[in-house]
């Protein structure tokens, strides 16, 4: 049994969603209400690989929102990450994905030394941050991207925003290893970490954002933040692609200016249906086949048996592990997509 | 995220003054309900006096809790505090509804009683922390009984299940939101007392029989009326 920690992006989505699952007593709640909202399993799943073997999942809601986080309620978005978790190994999920804002909780406020949820003992090996797949996705866009809107890697210049990240890193070191690419821009609100990234890669140029737009041809954003990012269209080369590894995503709808091609970054198409309700919840355009990456890494364990944090920590993820968990993605049917 | 609590200060012994009594008033009415039960139920009458037993015992040992920070606990406040549940617990036992019995004492005052004392052992001093851990562990078992019985008797006592729940429920509620200050004082937040309330309740209720829907229309209700 895999499980999918989630959360809906406003408190608008949360209220929308729950009147349309029939949970109607959330659904006239205001942030107060959802602050102690406790966590739910609200869908049950399965999934076949290009195998043929199956297995099953379920959805776990933190009833954590992104408004927790703006409103500084710190305490708030702690508890409902871990009662989520709590609730998932309360159920017995082998192994479990901290999708959105849930695993950056996790490591921004250090919950590793808060493993002690009541009466149950968190066990870390039974959760996946599902970033190793999320970067090793966002660099096979970036691949078939590139060839499909014409732009030739060898003569582009690639943007990571977000670079010291866990995602962004992981992207650059895979880049580094993989890619033939003309120049790589780090750009991260923390400077020092952006320096230190830089001198472990041994290549690289470190700018900030508003230099670092106008001479891009592939942008990737995987910057963690709890309200979108406005880009005017006209800092932008053409052709220039967007890759917008965010969550909510919100750049598709923001620039839709000829030449600039938007792709919704860490997300993978299944080759087969999946019959759950959660992925049209949170606004997929094929929510039978699309999802996102770090839910997909979960499945993934799941199919192979390897019951085990497979991407945990920060700044950890090796291109032998992208590679690793790229083999079987690519095994158990799920590909990149490419909008 | 330790907080540094002065257990000694003037305000955090009044507050503590309120919220011991409360506890001990509380374990005190979990002795007598489980020997009422224990008439009502004559063939698991062993089991409900070991249950009320167990409650004797964690109500000495929260009088030791407030003799140690030298506070003397205000028990006329707690016996206030619970007068209305404790009216509605007498009212269905004299009318010989156990399922109401059962839903308040060993399901609502089980769950509200593990979610306390879980927010509150973090926040404990020394002494206290230690005794409510074992308090707690045998909440646990008394919850458990609770749930096994009512569990078993699913089919039947399902609709009396939700009418003790309407009843009632509004009454923790209210009771939460008149120790909300002393409780804050004592490091307790309400939005997380509500929360580890819904969590276990919901729990609870799911062990028991109930769906997901049913649970979440039930662990809310009177909520927002507070």
């Amino acid at each position: 049994m895999f499980g999918l920690i989630g959360h809906l992006t406003s408190l608008e989505h949360a209220r929308a969603v729950a009147k349309r699952l029939g949970f109607d007593a959330y659904a006239e709640q205001g942030l107060e209400f959802w602050c102690s909202a406790p966590p739910q399993i609200v869908d049950e799943i399965t999934v076949k690989s290009l195998t043929g073997a199956e297995i099953k999942g379920v959805y776990v809601e933190s009833c954590f929102l992104p408004e927790m986080l703006a409103s500084n309620r710190i305490k708030t978005a702690i508890r409902k990450i871990l009662n989520a978790m709590a609730h998932a190994q309360k159920h017995g999920i082998n192994i479990t994905a901290l999708g959105g804002f849930s695993s950056i909780i996790f490591e921004n406020f250090n919950l590793s030394q808060l493993l002690q949820v009541r009466n149950i003992q968190l066990d870390i090996r039974r959760f996946t941050t599902g970033n190793t797949h999320t970067a090793y996705i966002i660099c096979r866009q970036i691949e078939e991207a590139s060839r499909k809107y014409g732009i030739d890697l060898a003569k582009a210049v690639i943007t990571v925003c977000g670079a010291s990240g866990d995602i962004g890193s992981a992207v650059c070191r895979w880049l580094i290893t993989h890619t033939d690419f003309r120049e790589l821009l780090l750009v991260a609100r923390n400077q020092e970490k952006l320096q230190q990234l830089q001198a472990q890669l041994g290549r690289g140029t470190v700018t900030d954002l508003h230099s670092a737009l106008p001479q891009s041809d592939i942008v990737v954003w995987v910057a963690s933040m709890a309200k979108g990012m406005e880009i005017n269209a006209d800092q932008l080369k053409r052709p220039c692609i967007l890759i917008d590894g965010g969550y909510p995503k919100n750049m598709e709808n923001q620039i839709t200016a000829d030449g600039i091609y938007v792709i919704n970054g860490g997300i993978v198409e299944h080759s087969y249906d999946i019959n759950w309700k959660i992925m049209d919840i949170v606004n997929m355009a094929a929510p039978a086949r699309h999802l996102f990456a770090c839910f997909a890494e979960s499945m993934l364990l799941e199919f192979e048996g390897w019951h085990t944090n497979f991407s945990w920590g920060r700044n950890q993820i090796t291109v032998d592990k992208m590679r690793q968990i790229g083999e079987v993605s690519v095994k158990h049917g799920f590909r990149p997509l490419i909008a | 995220m330790t907080l540094e609590i002065d257990y000694h200060s003037p305000s955090y012994c009044d507050a503590y003054s309120r919220i011991n009594a409360i506890v001990i008033e509380g374990e005190h009415k979990a002795h007598d309900n489980y020997l009422t039960l224990a008439e009502m139920l004559p063939e698991l009458r062993a089991d409900f006096v070991k249950l009320a037993k167990m409650e004797e015992k964690h109500k000495k040992g929260f009088t030791a809790c407030g003799k140690n920070l030298n506070v003397q606990p205000d028990m006329s406040f707690a016996q206030l505090f619970f007068a209305e549940l404790h009216g509605n617990f007498q009212k269905a036992a004299q009318g010989g509804e156990v399922v109401t019995c059962l839903v308040i004492q060993a399901l609502l005052i089980e769950c509200f009683a593990i979610a306390a004392y879980n927010i509150y052992i973090p926040v404990a001093d020394p002494f206290a922390r230690k005794i409510t851990e074992g308090v707690v562990k045998d909440e646990y078992l008394h919850l458990n009984y609770g749930e096994e019985w009512l569990k078993q008797h699913f089919s039947t006592c399902k609709s009396q299940i939700e009418t003790a729940n309407r009843q009632n429920l509004p009454l923790i509620w209210k009771m939460l939101n008149q120790v909300e200050q002393d409780a804050k004082t004592l490091g307790m937040e309400k939005e997380a007392l509500i929360e580890d309330f819904m969590i276990q309740y919901g729990e609870s209720l799911e062990k028991i029989g109930f769906t997901t829907k049913e649970i979440m229309k039930m662990s809310t209700m009177g909520l927002v009326a507070v």
